[in-house]
Parts: C-alpha cells; structure tokens; sequence
C-alpha cells in the first residue's frame, strides 16, 4: 500500500495493524506509552498522535491505513502537544528517578529526556499511592501512568486477570480486588506485567544484596545459570550474538568468589529423562493423562488456582531449577565434605515466578536466592567488568554436562522435545510430525508401534494454556502429554529478562537459543552421561524410590479469595454446643452444584428440629477442589458431596452430642 | 444474632439476568438495592457465578458512584451541598445531622440505620437547603426541621422494636 509520510511516498504492508504498526516497519517509531502490539488497543496515552491530511490529529494506534493516506508525524503542533502529555503525566509521577528500578530504561524518563522536558508548569499532585511488595512483584503506583498494559498483558495474553482499574478519575489506581496485596491475589508470579510496564511501576524484588551479604558471610556459593539467560544477557552487555556468553559468565562468576557454577541444562536432561519415563508409566496403566509439564512455576500455580482438577496430571518432577539444588545439598555437598547448610546456591533464571519457587513450602532449602537475567547483569556491570575480554571456561563438574534438549528447555517446545528424545529410547517410534495450529500452541503427532499414534502439544502464553484445558476438559481435544511454559515464547521471554521483553526480543533470543542448542554435540539426554552417571551412583533408576525422593515434588490447590468464612446461619452457643457445617462455593465446587446444597441445608436447620443447633457457613475454597463438592463439618471433609451424605454425617454428630 | 446473609437473593438476581457476564452493572445495581452496598463476599460469589475476575468487577464497583462498598444506612441521606444549597446554608444541616447521628459525611451509624453522604446539585434548588431520605425529598430545610425530621426517623426505629 502506498502512502504520504511526511511529504514522502513510502510502501507499508497492507495488512499493518494500524499506522503506528506500519510506520515502525518503515523506520519510524512513533513514541507511545500504552502500546502493545501483544494485546488490544488502548488509545489511552494520546502520545502517538499523527496529523491525517483531511481528519485533522487523531493517534496511531487506533488509525487504520488506507491507500494514498498523507500523514505528517512530527509537526510543532504535535511536538508541543507530546511535550504536554508528558508534562502533565510527569505533574503526578514520582520523580525519584535515581532510586527507581528502571532508572536508565523507564519509557517516560527517555521521553522526558528526548522531549527536553526541564521544566514541568504544572503543580506537582500526589496520589494516594499504593506501595505492596507483599510478593515478589512490586508495584509502586506512584510511579504508575495508568497506561493499562499490565492490565491487559495480565488479562488478555495471561487470563489470570489479578489486577484492574480501580476508581475513578484522578483517584484510579491499579490493584488486585479489594486493594490486596499480589500475595493474596490469584497472581501467578509469571512477571508479563513487569515486563510490558513501561515505567518503574511494576518491578520485581531484587535479592543482589542478599548474595553479596551470604558471600561476605562465608558461605560457599555455588551457581546455576538457566538456558535463557544465556540468549539475553547479552543485550544488556553490548555482547548481541555472543555465543559463548555462558562460558564467560561461569569465568565472571568465579572470579568474583563462586566456588562451583553448574549448568541448569544438565538438570534440565535428568528432569526430562525421568519426566519420560513417568509418562510412558502413565501411558501403560492409562492413568492422569494427559500428563502435563511442571518445570513453570507461573504455570504450576496457574494450574493450583484455577484447574484443581487437573493437578494429579502434573508430572510431579522437579523443575530443573529445584532438582539441581536439591542434588547439590543432598550429593554434591556430601561428595564435597562440605555442610550443606554452608552452602548458598545461587540459580541465575530469566524468570520471576522461580523465586517465588524456590519459597514454596515443600522446595524451601533448595535453593536459596534465584537472581534474574537483569540482577545478573547488572551485577556484572556494576563490576566494571567487560566480559568481551573474559575467556569462556566450561561448567563444572559432575553437573555442566548438557544434551541438545536440556538445553532447549528455555523455549516453547523444548521440554515435549526432550521427553520425545528421551521416549525414541524406550518406544519403537516411526515418524514423527509438528504442526503449529496457531501462534502459541503446537501440536506433534508420534506414530509409535501397532499403528498407535501419541499426541504432544507445546503451548506457551497461559490465556493459550486455558484454551487448551478448556478443550481438553470438554472432550473436544485428545492429547496425550502437554507442555505449557507460562510466558510467550518460553522462558526466554521471562520476566526478569532486560527490556525491551516484547515479542520482536523473544523472537531474536529464540534464534540465539536455537543455534546454541544446534552447536552441542549431544543430542538426547541418554546421550548425557554424566547424568546416567548419576543414576549409577545414586538414583538406582528412573522412578526408583530415590528418584521419588530426591527428584519429584508434590502440588496443592490454592484458595482463589482470600478472606473469612461467611456466616450464613450463625448460632450464638458455646462451640461445643453446636455442629458447624462450612459449605464450599469456590469455583470448583460452586460448578458442581455446591449452592444447591448450602440451600438445603438451610431448609434442614430451619425445619427440622433435629438439626436446630446447625450453624451453616459459607467458604471459598476448601483446597479439595479434585473432590468437589466439598463441605466441611465440625473440621471433618466431607468430598463429593450431596445433600444425603452430608445429612448421614450430621446426624452422626448430632446423635453423639445428645449423648 | 448476626445479620442473616445467604446467598438467596444473589442467586435470585443473578437467575433474573441468566448469569450473563454482559449485564454485571445491572447485577451489581440490584445487588447495591438489596443489601445497601456491595458486600464482599458477594463479590467473591458473583465473580464464582458469572467467570469475571474478583479485580475487574471491584473495578466496576469502585467506578460508578451508585455502588458502594461499604454499607449505606438504612435510611440513607444525601445532604444537596449545590451552589443553591450551599449559599442557603447545607452546611450548618450537615453540621446538625453530624451532632445528632455521630457520623461524618461518607459514614454509617453503628447500628446501620443511617448513613450520611454530601452530594453535588439534587436538581431541587427551588427548595434549597434540601436533602433526600430513601428518594424522598426534604426542601426548605432549617436546623430545627432537620432535628426534627431526625428525630421522627429514630422514632420509627423504637416502634419497630416494640
């Protein structure tokens, strides 16, 4: 399509989303604060306005191009309009640039500065301001311009909707329900908000003091570095392409006072090896398939919160992040002569929600801080270290040893890879073939022997992940084995990963992975001996009552809604006079008809004279959603209920308090 | 004894709008005329019933000035403070429904009969100072009117009890 950009003829595509799309793809990046090309169209901000020949100043992101358009993007007019924009935003945003998470890559600073903005007219206005680190994601809405890309990234592409506007006009603000804190919101840790926000509104908990506090502490600190980093760092580093990034990395490491730096990937082959195995055992006995991954912490609580009922399909392997702790603690310190509470380990991860991983309950102890892509180069910058000059040197030993696969697990695919690799061992497999049903899932079909035909999709973004269980749970989908990484394009588009994280990045680290996998000379993690080595030594074998112990991990179902019960029929007795029945209505029960229950028993205490000392409650979530309905009577569960049993038990108690 | 909550009326509400996500600001309307505001655990239910996130319909609810969270009295009054209002003296009323109930603007008596709000123009400025109770509208208003208005409500409560 041809148009008029300032005066000049210029081709666009002619399936360009809008103006602002087009104009990128010909070398004019027109500034804007709320754009995503990942999500809808906000049109919220107003910086992205262009003057169309005949429609006077409309914004781009909103404007469709057509044949022969003249647009102008950068008269006086606009420059003056821009700058006002950016005054009055800078008039109620915190200023305290220099302390800000996001100093030197916040949108509004650079545009403040590209503006030459000096001087705002405006009277500076606080807001009433929200600051909640109650979890590792912190939001300071001082710092917000509520250009809504977290609300959407969290709504739209994740469909965990945590957060959203709240109120109106100059008292709106962005928070989870009720104005709680992220930790008591459905949040799942994956960091997409933190990532899309422009400013320092939305940052992630840093714990880079933490690591030089347990160096100068004495402690011997052992690091793991995650396949994504190492297509990412670089880009903070002035390294794009470098290739050898990860050798350099474990060269900085030691340097600066790590004793051991073991490569996450060699945990990712053992994960995979094991997940392998699991799943052809779930295939013979024809039990909790599909069998879905569980190396995405993001996911891993998506699944908690919002499909209970899937939770025994997990694979109840370890993330490669928390088997390679626990080997180090459990073997390596052993092997080492070293106590393992004297050893820090330190994962290096792309990711946000793994340190909230390595803090659940059942993993704690593993592994003690988990830094990002960014705290990790910003360790080595404020180091004055160029790691241009620093010589690669390999991971150590007996964990730095990795397969084509381990390595993979960074990107979408790559974990139902490794599993398929490890499964060519096992399995008579004729063919093999992947098809991309649309962007985000995609489906592999294995013809194994007898003409059987296994089915495996990769899916990543979790808005695609409940797709995919929703078709799965309606029967219109059949698959075997499912491998969902919470954030678009895998792990490689983390939230702790640098910013710019969109999609054209992930598309760029994507390549970089894809050719360091392509560059290591073992392909299957069979092929990884150090890691069969492993089993020889300690894990007997795979799904071995070691393995169990050491490798695999258990789930639980979380409450969606914080909060007391709620009474519905309260007594005012002694505890011990009364039988007090909490009837679940979270979403799993609700579903199965927990309402109708609640009903009649309000019926019951009301009529009947035996059940007079009833006190009926109401709860969201009993954290049994696997066996909803659920009620609860004087503590005891009652699963799957229906009016009669729960009648029988209450009876039961009833009967024994007369007596 | 507490106040008797089920989930009745919700469901009821929610059964009249074919738990259609479309017409939460309906739901939410009849919800606010049900229990005075917009309790939360009737939040929590409604996000359960219709599939919306507890986030998003806290939005709604903190966006229109309809809905409340906190709960209105029963007898809810809006003092007019209009330019008309204002310049006849509201705010001497609002000083003397202050003294009689013990609540500020934006607050609810302890025992939930009445709460008290200050509002932009009623539209009664003929009858300025006015104020609205329960949608019925009190023009002309002095101190002494307004004490006494007061005092036939709390009246009304005592026979109710006997």
């Amino acid at each position: 399509m041809k148009i008029y950009v300032n005066g000049k003829e210029t081709i666009i595509d002619d399936n360009a989303r809008n103006v602002l799309e087009a104009l990128k793809e010909v070398g004019i990046e027109i500034p804007n604060l709320c754009y995503l090309s990942e999500t809808s169209v906000y049109g919220a901000c107003r910086m992205c306005l262009v003057e169309v020949e005949g429609n006077g100043i409309v914004t781009s992101c909103t404007l469709k191009p057509y044949e022969g358009m003249r647009i102008k993007t950068h008269t006086p007019e606009i420059y003056e309009m821009r700058r006002g924009i950016l005054e009055l935003l800078l008039a109620s945003h915190n200023r305290d640039c220099t302390t800000c998470e996001r100093n030197g890559q916040c949108k509004l600073q650079k545009y403040a500065e590209e503006f030459g903005i000096r001087n705002v007219r405006f009277e500076k206005l606080d807001k009433s301001n929200i600051f909640d680190s109650s979890s590792i994601i912190i939001r300071d809405n001082s710092k917000c311009i509520l250009c809504g890309d977290c609300v959407r990234a969290c709504e739209e592409i994740q469909s965990v909707a945590a957060i959203d506007f709240a109120h109106r006009g100059f008292e709106a603000q962005v928070v989870p329900a009720f104005e709680e804190g992220l930790a008591n919101s459905e949040c799942v840790y994956c960091g997409q908000c933190v990532a899309y926000c422009p400013t320092g509104a939305l940052t992630f908990r840093s714990d880079v003091k933490e690591l030089y506090n347990a160096m100068e502490s004495g402690k011997t600190i052992i690091g793991m570095i995650a396949p994504a980093v190492r297509s990412a760092v670089q880009e903070e580093l002035g390294l794009e392409g470098d290739m050898v990034i990860a050798g350099r990395l474990v060269n900085f490491l030691k340097m600066i006072g790590f004793s051991k730096v073991f490569d996450v990937s060699f945990a990712a082959d053992l994960v995979a090896y094991e997940e392998a195995h699991e799943f052809k055992e779930r295939i013979e006995k024809g039990e909790r398939l599909p069998q879905f991954t569980s190396c995405c912490p993001g996911w891993v609580k998506f699944m908690e919160q919002f499909y209970p009922d899937f939770i025994d399909n997990l694979s109840t392997v370890k993330s490669p992040q928390q088997a390679l702790g626990t080997l180090i603690k459990k073997y390596y310190a052993k092997e080492a002569g070293i106590d393992s509470e004297d050893i820090c380990v330190v994962s290096f991860m792309p990711c946000t929600a793994k340190k909230f991983e390595a803090e659940r309950e059942e993993l704690a102890g593993q592994v003690d801080l988990v830094l990002t892509t960014k705290e990790l180069a910003q360790m080595i910058k404020s180091s004055g270290i160029n790691l241009k000059y620093m010589q690669p040197e390999p991971f150590d030993r007996p964990y730095g040893l990795s397969s084509q696969s381990g390595l993979s697990f960074g990107k979408t695919g790559g974990v139902l890879g490794s599993v398929i690799n490890v499964l060519k061992e096992q399995i008579d497999i004729s063919e093999i073939s992947t098809e991309e049903e649309e962007k985000g899932i995609r489906v592999t079909k294995i013809k194994i022997e007898e003409g059987k035909e296994l089915t495996g999709i990769a899916v990543f973004g979790l808005g695609k992940a409940r797709e995919v269980l929703e078709r799965i749970k309606s029967g219109k989908l059949e698959v075997d084995i499912v491998e969902v990484m919470a954030c678009d394009y895998g792990c490689i588009g983390g939230g702790g990963q640098p910013y710019p994280n969109n999609s054209a990045k992930r598309e760029e680290r994507a390549k970089i992975l894809r050719d360091t996998v392509g560059m290591d000379v073992l392909i299957s993690p069979v092929e990884n001996y150090h890691m069969r080595e492993l089993y020889n030594k300690y894990l007997v074998k795979p799904l071995s009552e070691e393995s169990h112990k050491v490798l695999h991990t258990s789930f639980r179902h979380r409450k969606r809604v914080s909060g007391e019960d709620i009474d519905i029929l309260p007594l005012p007795l002694d505890e011990e006079e009364k039988v007090t029945v909490n009837v679940c209505l979270g979403t799993s029960c609700y579903s199965k008809g927990s309402y109708d229950i609640l009903s009649d028993l309000i019926e019951m205490a009301n009529r009947e004279e035996w059940a007079e000392n009833l006190e009926i409650k109401g709860t969201f979530c009993l954290e049994n959603c696997g066996a909803s309905p659920n009620v609860l009577v004087n503590g005891e569960i009652i699963s799957e209920a229906t009016t009669e049993k729960v009648r029988k038990v209450l009876e039961k108690y009833v009967s024994k308090e007369k007596a | 004894m507490g106040i008797e909550r089920t989930f009745e009326k919700v469901e009821d509400i929610l059964k009249k709008h074919n738990y259609d996500k479309n017409k939460l600001i309906a739901i939410l309307l009849d919800i606010q005329k049900e229990y005075r505001h917009i309790p939360k655990d009737v939040v929590n239910y409604i996000s359960v019933a219709l599939g919306i996130s507890p986030a998003k319909i806290f939005g709604v609810a903190t966006f229109y000035a309809q809905f409340s969270l906190n709960p209105k009295g029963e007898y809810s009054i809006y003092v007019c403070d209009g330019t008309a209002c204002h310049m006849e003296g509201s705010m001497a009323l609002v000083k003397v429904i202050e003294e009689e109930l013990n609540i500020k603007p934006g607050e609810v008596t302890k025992d939930l009969k009445f709460s008290l709000d200050k509002v932009g123009c009623l539209g009664a400025c003929a009858l300025a100072p006015a104020m609205v109770i329960n949608g019925e509208v009190f023009g002309n208003l002095n101190e002494e009117k307004t004490r006494e208005i007061l005092k036939k409500l709390k009246e009304r409560k005592a026979d109710e009890n006997v």
